[in-house]
Formats: C-alpha cells, sequence, structure tokens
C-alpha cells in the first residue's frame, strides 16, 4: 500500500504543534502585555480640552500653587477642578475676551459647568483618597508627572494596581517632605535611600496593601 | 420546611429552550465571554460647579437635621447629604424621639423620596393641568362663590400633624372660612381615639416591672425608639440590674417577643386581666401571696398571679401600659392602676397632646363622611392619607368623594384618593418641604428640605397658602414668620441654632398629673374597649384583630420596595400581609402556612393565606393593613390582601363577628426563614438570670489547635474590629436591616427570587422558637459575616477574591470575585450573598441617586456580604491620619449599630482597652456562634437573659 502521507507531512505536524504551542502560550501573555500597554492605560496621549487652559503658563511661568484651583487635594479624596469662578479673579481682565476663552465666559453666563475631559480614570471599584497621600508625603509630580511641563495634560503613570501596589508594598523611594508636595522637579537633598526611610517613621506610613485600602 | 422543588424552578424555566439552542448559546457567551472584559474605559467628562457653594465640598457627604413625621409625631433625624443628594438617614442624638437611633420605615423614606412612581404632574379630570390653574380654582374669590358665605361647604382632610405652622395656616383659613370642616386621619395613628387631648409618657428605664397589655411600646408609636432604649438600659448589665417585663397579648409583638413572661390570651381577656389588676390594685394593694383566679384558665391565672406579686413587692417601680386595641377605657385603666401602686408622677406622666385637634370628636373622619352623606360637601381638599383606601371599606369613602363637585387630592403618588378625586397635585416628599413638628413630648422642630422637589410637586404648606389666596407663598417664608411671630427663635441666630441641631431646647411641654382616673368607674364594664365582646359570649368564635403592618405601616410605604423586601420581624414574610393563626385554630380550621382563608363579615369579605404562627392565641386571627391596594403603584401592585375591606371601624381594631373558612387555595409565600426551631444547635443562646448569676465568665479561651496558619499575614495592625451582639437587647424591630440596606447598596430582588432564597440583604435577623408550640420561648438573632479570623470562605476561594486584612477584616473583592460560590458554600453562618442577575440594571435615575458613593454597587456574578461597613472605618482612619490623631476605635460606628434603638450592637477595636466591644467579651454571657469549628469570629454575642418570676422561684 501506497504512503497516506508525504515525507514533508512530518515537518507539517511538528510545525502545526509547534504553532499551536505558540497560541497557548503567545496569546495569553499577548493579551497580559496588551492590557498593559498605554494604548489601554491611556498613559501618555494628550487629552484635548474645551479650553487650551495651559498648565505651563499657569503652574510653570506664574507660579501658581496647585493648591490654587485642586483646592480639596489636602482635605478630601477628590483633588476637585476649579469652579468656573475660580478662573475670573485673573481672567475677568486677561484674556476675557478671546474666542478660547469663549466655554469659560458661556458657563459663567449660563450657568452650565464647562465640560472637562478627565485625564486620570480610575475605575469605579476602586476608592482613591488624595488627602491621605498628600499628608504622608506623595507629591502630586509623583503620579501626574512634570504638570509645569504639560500644554496639553496627559497621564503620567499607567494608574494599574500593579503599579499602586509597587509603593505601598515599599513607599520610601517616593516619599518627600509634606511641605514640598506640591514642588515640581523636587530633588532630595540627601540620599532618597536615607530620607525615604526617615520619612516613613516621620510621618508615620503605613501604606497598607489590604484590599480594602481600596476596594470597598 | 423548606419546598426543595420550589428552588429548582430555574432548573424547568429551561425546559423552556431546547438542548441544541441551549448548547448554541453556551458556545455563544463561552466565546464572547473574554471579549466583554476587553474594553477601554469609556471617556468621561468632569463636571465642576460654576460658582461653589461654601457649604459643599465634593466628596464629603453634610448632614442636615431635619424631622420625619408619622401619624403626626415627629422624630428628629439627620441627614447626609452628597452634593446635594440625600443618601443616609440616621436618627438625631439630640431628639427626644430618637436618642440617635432610627426605625425601619424612618430609614427606608429615602427611598421613598427617590420613588420614580411619585406623582409627576397636576392632573384635573384626567388632564395635565398646572399650578396656576389649580390655585385660580381654589383661590377664596373663586371658592368662596361655590362654599357658601361662612365656607360651610368647603372641607379639608389632613393627615394627624402637629405642626405649628399647619395650625396657623389654618386659622388663617377659618378667618376665611368660618364653617369650614377640618379632619384628621390616619388609620393607625393615636389620634382615631376620641378624647386623646392628654398623653401618657412612660420612664421605662426606672421602671423593675413593666406590664403590657396588648401593647407594644418597644416597636410601634411614635415615643418607641426611647422606649427601647430605656427597656435595654434596666437590662444592659443583668448582673447589676435586670428589669421584668410581662406581655398579654393575642399576636407577637417586638415587645411580646422580648417579654420574660408572656401570655396568648383573646383581646377579650386582656380586657379582663387589666380589669382583674385594677381590681385588686384598687382594694388596698394586690393580694401579693396566694395564686390568683382570673377565670381564663391556668396560663392566665399564673400570669396574673406573677403580675400581682410583681406589682405588691415592686410598689412605685412597676409600669402599667395598655395598648391602642383596648381603647380609650384600657388607657383609663392603666392610668388608674399606675396611680393606685405609686407609679404616676416618677414612671408615668401625662403631657398635653401636640396633635391638632385632638381630643375633638368634631374632627373626626366619621363627621366627614356624614358631612358627604348629607351632601353638604361642595369643595373638599385632601392632603396626603391616601383615606380612600385607608379607610374602612364598609365606610365607602371613595364614593362619598367621588359625589363632590370640586375635590382635589394632594399626594406623595396618584393613589386610589386621587382616583376619587377631581384634581391631583403631587405632594412634596418631607426631605423636599419646609415645615415644622412637634415630638410625641411636644418638643418642636422644623423639617428642612434635603433637595428641590425631584418631580415638581408642591409643599403642604404652599398648598395651605394657596387655599388662603397666597399661591406664590414661599413656603421657608410662611415657617420662618410664623415661628417669628410665635416667639420660637425670633433672633437668626437662634433659628440656624434650631437648624443646626434640629430642635428647639425647652419647647417639650410641662409634665402633668396622670390623667382620666375620673373616667375609671365608666370604663370598668364587661363590654370593655371597642369591638371587645366576653369570650363567653363566643367561645369558639373567631376574633379577628387588626394593626398597622410592621413593615409598610398603614399602607404609606407599599411602594417602598426595601421595607416591602423587609422581612416581618415576627414572621418573616416579605412582600406580602398574611393572617396570623395559632397551630390549634390552624388545624381547626384544616389549614396550614399558605393556604388561603375566606374571612366574611356583614360589612366586607377578604381572602388571604394564611401563616401559622407557634405562640399565637387561640381563635384570634391577626390582620395587617397597607396591602392588598387598588390603585397601587408598580412595586406594590398585586402584592398582599387588603385588611381595610372588612375593618370594622376607625379606632376599632377587633372584630368578633366575623367567620372564617378555609378557601381551598394555596399560595407559596416569600418568607426567608423556613426553619423556626435551632434542632438543638444553639446559636441563639439564653439562661435564667439565677443562672447566670451562678455562672462566671469563661475562663480566657484556649485556643483550638489549628492548621491554618498563625497570623494574619501582613502583620497586626493598631486597629483589630469587633462587634458584640446583645441577644438580650435585641427586640427585632429590623431598623438595622435596612439601615444596612441604605449604606451598603443592597439592591432588592423581588417576590420571585425571595422564595428561591436569594435575598440579598447582609444582615437578616434569624428567629428560633423553642419548647411548646403554644409558649415558645423566641430567641432573635441577627446574623451577619461574622469576621472570622480564620475564616473558611478565604482558604477556598480560588481567585483570592475573599481575603483577610490587617486590622481584622474578612475582605470580600468584588472586582476579583468570579461567582464560583465555593465561599458561600463553605460558610457555617450562611452569609454571603450571590448577585444572580444584575438588580440594578433596572433602577430608575432618581433610584441610582439613593446610592452611597462610598460603596461599589456590584454586578451579576458576585458575591458580597457584611464588610463592618469598611467604608466607614476607612474614612475614619483617612481622617484622623490627615489630621495626625490617633484613632480611637469606638469613632467608627457602623450603620446597622447606629439605627440600633436599643444599642444592642455594640462595635469598635479589641485594642481599645475599656471600650464597650472590649468589656462585652468578658461577660460571663458572652459566646461565639458555633465556636466549636475554630473560625473565631469577631462578632460575639452576649445570650439573652430570661428574667421570669417563676424561673426566680425555682431558683
Amino acid at each position: 500500500m501506497a504512503q497516506l502521507f508525504p515525507r514533508w507531512a512530518n515537518v507539517a505536524a511538528r510545525a502545526i504543534l509547534l504553532a499551536l504551542l505558540c497560541l497557548v502560550v503567545g496569546v495569553p501573555l499577548g493579551l497580559m502585555a496588551w492590557v498593559r500597554s498605554p494604548n489601554v492605560t491611556s498613559l501618555g496621549a494628550p487629552v484635548s480640552q474645551p479650553v487650551p487652559f495651559d498648565h505651563v503658563v499657569h503652574a510653570h511661568d506664574l507660579q501658581i500653587n496647585c493648591e490654587y484651583c485642586h483646592a480639596t487635594v489636602m482635605r478630601t479624596a477628590q483633588a476637585s477642578l476649579p469652579s468656573t469662578q475660580t478662573c475670573m479673579p485673573c481672567h475677568s481682565d486677561t484674556w476675557r475676551k478671546s474666542a478660547a476663552f469663549a466655554p469659560v465666559r458661556v458657563s459663567l453666563a449660563r450657568g452650565t459647568p464647562v465640560q472637562w475631559n478627565r485625564v486620570n480614570a480610575l475605575p469605579d471599584f476602586v476608592y482613591f483618597n488624595h488627602s491621605i497621600h498628600v499628608a504622608k508625603g506623595v507629591g502630586c509630580e509623583t503620579c501626574h508627572g512634570r504638570i509645569d511641563q504639560m500644554h496639553q495634560v496627559r497621564q503620567a503613570q499607567p494608574l494599574t494596581m500593579g503599579w499602586c501596589v509597587s509603593c505601598h508594598r515599599d513607599p520610601t523611594p517616593i516619599l518627600r517632605p509634606v511641605d514640598q508636595v506640591t514642588t515640581m522637579g523636587w530633588r532630595p537633598p540627601v540620599s532618597q535611600a536615607v530620607l525615604g526611610k526617615q520619612l516613613l517613621v516621620m510621618n508615620h506610613v503605613k501604606a497598607p496593601t489590604d484590599c480594602t485600602t481600596c476596594h470597598r | 420546611m423548606t419546598d426543595y422543588a420550589a428552588l429548582f424552578t430555574s432548573a424547568q424555566e429551561m425546559d423552556e429552550v431546547s438542548r441544541r439552542s441551549f448548547l448554541k448559546l453556551l458556545g455563544a457567551s463561552m466565546a464572547l465571554a473574554g471579549v466583554d472584559g476587553c474594553t477601554r474605559m469609556p471617556a468621561e467628562k468632569i463636571l465642576q460647579y460654576v460658582e461653589q457653594p461654601p457649604e459643599v465640598t465634593p466628596g464629603v457627604a453634610s448632614h442636615y437635621a431635619t424631622a420625619f413625621s408619622m401619624d403626626g409625631y415627629a422624630t428628629g433625624l439627620v441627614v447626609d447629604s452628597h452634593e446635594g443628594r440625600p443618601t443616609k438617614i440616621e436618627g438625631n442624638p439630640l431628639h427626644p424621639a430618637s436618642l440617635g437611633a432610627s426605625t425601619a420605615q424612618q430609614q427606608a423614606s429615602l427611598l421613598q423620596l427617590y420613588d420614580p412612581d411619585r406623582g409627576r404632574r397636576i392632573v384635573q379630570d384626567g388632564r395635565a393641568s398646572s399650578w396656576d390653574a389649580w390655585a385660580a380654582e381654589w383661590t377664596p374669590s373663586v371658592a368662596r362663590s361655590r362654599v357658601g358665605s361662612r365656607g360651610e361647604g368647603l372641607h379639608l382632610l389632613l393627615e394627624p400633624t402637629s405642626s405649628p405652622t399647619v395650625a396657623s395656616l389654618l386659622d388663617k383659613l377659618r378667618g376665611m372660612y368660618p364653617g369650614m370642616g377640618v379632619y384628621f386621619y390616619s388609620p393607625a395613628g393615636p389620634a382615631t381615639m376620641p378624647g386623646g387631648a392628654s398623653l401618657a409618657q412612660y420612664d421605662l428605664s426606672a421602671a423593675d416591672v413593666i406590664v403590657c397589655f396588648d401593647a407594644d411600646p418597644l416597636a410601634t408609636g411614635p415615643m418607641s425608639l426611647a422606649y427601647a432604649r430605656q427597656f435595654a438600659d434596666g437590662r444592659r448589665h443583668p448582673a447589676t440590674r435586670m428589669n421584668r417585663l410581662y406581655v398579654a397579648e393575642p399576636a407577637y409583638t417586638c415587645t411580646g417577643m422580648a417579654a420574660d413572661d408572656r401570655l396568648r390570651c383573646r383581646p377579650a381577656v386582656v380586657q379582663g386581666l387589666l380589669e382583674r389588676v385594677y381590681a385588686s390594685v384598687s382594694h388596698g394593694g394586690a393580694s401579693g401571696a396566694g395564686a390568683v383566679s382570673s377565670g381564663f384558665g391556668d396560663g392566665a391565672d399564673a400570669w396574673l398571679t406573677n403580675v400581682l406579686a410583681d406589682i405588691e413587692s415592686h410598689r412605685g417601680r412597676v409600669v402599667v401600659i395598655a395598648g391602642d386595641r383596648l381603647g380609650p377605657q384600657g388607657q383609663a385603666l392603666a392610668a388608674a392602676i399606675n396611680g393606685a401602686i405609686g407609679a404616676t408622677g416618677s414612671l408615668v406622666w401625662t403631657t398635653p397632646s401636640p396633635l391638632l385637634g385632638a381630643g375633638d370628636a368634631g374632627s373626626n373622619l366619621a363627621k366627614l363622611k356624614e358631612a358627604l352623606d348629607a351632601n353638604a360637601v361642595s369643595s373638599l381638599v385632601c392632603i396626603g392619607g391616601n383615606a380612600v383606601y385607608r379607610s374602612p371599606g364598609s365606610l365607602r369613602l371613595g364614593d362619598g368623594i367621588r359625589r363632590v363637585a370640586h375635590s382635589t387630592y394632594v399626594g406623595l403618588h396618584a393613589d386610589e384618593t386621587s382616583q376619587a378625586s377631581h384634581w391631583y397635585v403631587p405632594l412634596a416628599h418631607y426631605l423636599e418641604s419646609w415645615g415644622d413638628a412637634r415630638a410625641y413630648d411636644g418638643t418642636l422642630s422644623v423639617v428642612q428640605p434635603l433637595v428641590q422637589p425631584l418631580f415638581g410637586a408642591r409643599q403642604e404648606v404652599e398648598v395651605l397658602s394657596a387655599l388662603a389666596g397666597e399661591a406664590a407663598a414661599d413656603p421657608f417664608t410662611v415657617v420662618r414668620s410664623n415661628w417669628q411671630s410665635a416667639g420660637h427663635a425670633a433672633s437668626d441666630d437662634a433659628w440656624s441654632e434650631v437648624l443646626r441641631k434640629g430642635v428647639l431646647e425647652g419647647s417639650a411641654y410641662p409634665r402633668g398629673a396622670s390623667g382620666r382616673s375620673d373616667s375609671v368607674a365608666s370604663a370598668v364594664g364587661r363590654t370593655g374597649g371597642p369591638g371587645l365582646r366576653p369570650v363567653e359570649d363566643h367561645p369558639d368564635g373567631i376574633d379577628v384583630i387588626f394593626a398597622a403592618d410592621a413593615r409598610v405601616h398603614d399602607g404609606r410605604f407599599s411602594n417602598t420596595a426595601w421595607l416591602q423586601e423587609l422581612p416581618d420581624p415576627i414572621t418573616k414574610l416579605t412582600w406580602g400581609n398574611a393572617g396570623l393563626l395559632s397551630p390549634a385554630t390552624a388545624r381547626r380550621l384544616g389549614v396550614a402556612t399558605g393556604d388561603v382563608v375566606a374571612i366574611e363579615r356583614a360589612g366586607g369579605s377578604m381572602r388571604i393565606p394564611v401563616i401559622v404562627s407557634p405562640g399565637h392565641a387561640d381563635n384570634v386571627l391577626a390582620l395587617s393593613f397597607g396591602y392588598g391596594r387598588a390603585g397601587a403603584e408598580s412595586v406594590a401592585r398585586g402584592i398582599g390582601a387588603n385588611a381595610y375591606e372588612i375593618w370594622p371601624a376607625v379606632g376599632t381594631f377587633v372584630a368578633t363577628d366575623a367567620t372564617v373558612r378555609s378557601a381551598g387555595a394555596h399560595r407559596q409565600l416569600a418568607i426567608t426563614q423556613s426553619h423556626w426551631s435551632m434542632d438543638a444547635r444553639d446559636p441563639a443562646q439564653s439562661l435564667s438570670l439565677a443562672e447566670y448569676q451562678r455562672k462566671t465568665p469563661a475562663p480566657a479561651r484556649k485556643r483550638q489547635l489549628s492548621l491554618y496558619q498563625p497570623d494574619a499575614p501582613n502583620g497586626v495592625a493598631a486597629q483589630q474590629w469587633a462587634m458584640t451582639i446583645d441577644l438580650g437587647n435585641c427586640i427585632g424591630c429590623s431598623a438595622c436591616v435596612v439601615a444596612c440596606q441604605a449604606e451598603n447598596n443592597i439592591p432588592v430582588v423581588g417576590p420571585d427570587d425571595v422564595r428561591k432564597s436569594r435575598e440579598m440583604h447582609w444582615l437578616r435577623i434569624d428567629r428560633y422558637l423553642d419548647g411548646a408550640e403554644n409558649d415558645p420561648a423566641v430567641s432573635l438573632q441577627p446574623m451577619l459575616c461574622q469576621q472570622c479570623e480564620k475564616a473558611p470562605c478565604e482558604y477556598v476561594c480560588p481567585v483570592g477574591a475573599a481575603t483577610h486584612s490587617a486590622d481584622g477584616l474578612n475582605e470580600m473583592v468584588y472586582n476579583r470575585c468570579v461567582g464560583t460560590r465555593f465561599c458561600s458554600n463553605n460558610c457555617p453562618y450562611k452569609v454571603r450573598r450571590f448577585n444572580w442577575f444584575d438588580y440594578n440594571a433596572e433602577l430608575a435615575e432618581t433610584e441610582r441617586m439613593a446610592k452611597n458613593p462610598d460603596v461599589t454597587v456590584r454586578e451579576r456574578g458576585v458575591m458580597e456580604k457584611c464588610t463592618f461597613c469598611v467604608q466607614r472605618i476607612r474614612e475614619a482612619e483617612i481622617s484622623s491620619q490627615v489630621d495626625g490623631r490617633a484613632l480611637r476605635g469606638s469613632e467608627v460606628v457602623t450603620a446597622c449599630a447606629q439605627a440600633c434603638p436599643t444599642r444592642a450592637i455594640v462595635f469598635g477595636s479589641l485594642t481599645d482597652p475599656g471600650s464597650e466591644v472590649v468589656t462585652s467579651r468578658a461577660d460571663a454571657r458572652a459566646y461565639q456562634v458555633l465556636e466549636e469549628l475554630g473560625t473565631e469570629p469577631r462578632v460575639q454575642y452576649l445570650a439573652r437573659i430570661r428574667n421570669a418570676r417563676a424561673a426566680e422561684e425555682q431558683a
């Protein structure tokens, strides 16, 4: 009886088996890599806003403190966006008539809010609290990056759970004195390894990793 | 007995799908299951304030004091508001009728605010109309032409009210229409009783013996929260002080379940016993020694003997309370007894009734009915109360109202009464209204709104002002100026103080001596209270007794799903009412639980399924109001049977002329607890006072040998959270259950899913009956996640969704859960709940607003359970850390503990020495449920002490 399969069938069978193995291992690996990719975490993409608000001008050039607009960051879970009225002490004069400023004018005139686009989003089952992080010496810059160098704000860190937990397991590399949290481009005066350990004790930093720390 | 067939109906439902199509669907859903998770987070907008209100901090709840009124009496509340959206109701600690606690109904009134079925527009004869059109028809210049020169054709029907502002508006209207008729009506309120111009009040905390004659002071009535606290204070530390509670009643009440010595008897026997106690004490003192013959059988003899002996030996420290069912005669007798035994003045006193028209027989519903029958009503305005549904069916109030040429109903919902009226105007909820109200003791509170009327509804003050010709009156101005002219909180500072505290200090009425003893002579007689008939007249006849429902009250909460799904404290029935029968009577009638009986009276008939209730009096059928509404909204539609149909008369809560027979039908009731017996496992322990006094605290428990890991993985945190529940002080009122539901966004599943045991309550109250079926010992046990230190659930979760925190919490991580339900299977306490469906998917936009933003709303396929209100723990931790101070364990209060009127639930940290949760663990009563399993629960219970006199004598 003639051979049912030609000789190259052996090679083909092996290649197919190998391909299947690659598929079984590769697809999950690929998916795991994909969910961590900037495409999913929205990392780094500048977000356009209805008003071309420029943090470089406000935070860097004019040196306005973060807290002037994000007023509740020290006291509550949310840093919060400023009310339209917050713009007005300066902008009742400056840029008042420009087209770029129109959404703010409309908001003020009609009493409707400006619709800002969210840059840093967490899932609804995550309860992040700004006040405790700031009180323990986590700088704005640590999570939000050099806001003072962003014309359009973008997400500076992946904001994945792994990224959160890495600090909660060992916060020493990122701790800074509490009076320096809003400073952009802060450099530790001594070695961060030494300072971080000191601050950990001084500020009673706990950084718990219990699930209910964030998930409630 | 569990009906297993019912649990598997879902398998039958599947038969409708063929096997082939099922496999197709299975394949498709398998293929798509993964894709579901691969979505990018939706782009979100952030909307900020245009002008930041100074009192609002985004993400932080503010708290406002207001007052909730039921049947005219106020209870002070503190309401949480998130960015202007009320999310949780708590009691106001400064208010005498709350003392910081709240009832299930007060908790659930939040959901009523957001009820999407509430009336949304003004309607005239089925056509949409407007406020201006309504006001034009009812303004004095127009109305005067049809109501006569003195206004005798104008009649107002209000719910009982104690509001000084409403009183002044009514005075103003009387100035314009001197002949106007004003009536106050609610079926279950004490206002229905004539001659109620003065009210008896009690101090139960100082009483050694409390004797209740068909009264439920601990769980019904305007002062129930205060009385429950006082009662509990008298037995919080049984080693030093323990009061004794006697109850004689036909059907179990919460007070009856808490009783040390309870007698089940027919209503006429209750009256007879009351008269015998009066006869005994009024003739130079109770005969302390020797047995007494009551003439009502052995059980009653023993009960009466004990009561009289205790009255004799505790003179001056005994309170006697008679319930509403006994009528004014019974109240008078109780007052006379209290006077004779020296309770009056110290333990019992009276205050004037704060209700408008109290004691005025001319403001009764019967008078309105007379006027309607005489065609003397040309214009009728009903504000709230849905009187057409909530009045005796034989009264045919709806027919009377239909004949009125100009009628308006102002109510929360377009209901039975609006269907009988020409006009319907939506009424604002109390959380949307300005107003004022007095508590039972006269304490004055402001009702302040938390939110603008959601559905364009009108406030009571607005409606009354419009009738007086001021349709554009601002309710706030009306209330404020009325307070100013009455001299209450005249200055702006004083007003702010009242708004802040929720009460006007010092406004309680002065105490008077106990009144009504003058009428005692006429009260003692064979007939007793309204509707009562001596037992010997109809020994085998069935007394049908009526009461407001423990959940939906008189029907006002029938469209509030939290209360519909709340298990009844006695029967654990949800979604409906049932007739309660004793086992012997049920056997005589040939019915079992779920069988339908037909009840017929001269005035009407009804059919209702029964529940056989051990400990219920023989020959008594107990019904509750509030169900079976003909014009019901979507939640209440088709639920239960209407007891108003056969209700004999307002103020009469017993019918002795009814015939009851089996109707041959059966309904599957949605009862959450099918086993009423502990089957010798003894999860809810109890012991007599003598046993307790002999018992020494258990030696420090030796840790059992364990194969589990020795310590929490994250090391030990500063706080170790724990809870103690005192079973001796749990009266079963179920406020904790609804408080938990409101705090933790717990969904409602509906009657069909309750029948399949899918209810979602994180906290349930188990009820056990031990001993003889006619005289069982009741044990109530709030059961929630025990937060085991060695939690069986944690070891079986394949995805690590059940974990343990360093501060002793048994955590449930929703976003990890894949729904294997292994944890629930392995939980010995059966406290884990599974989301079989997305119960939140179909919530209306307004109902979503009731959700607590600090708690995740769970999805389908996720397990959930009690978290010890971890959101409150973490919030307290964070705020103390931000302030740079140490957290005290007692700072955190869980929702259940906060609502509990008796403070039976204590929460705190085991690392906080001297705190209640720590000291309670040294009590000899302390035990862990299913301790032998070695789960080391963080919830401990204190065994109930039963302080019956019989046990004392034996000891």
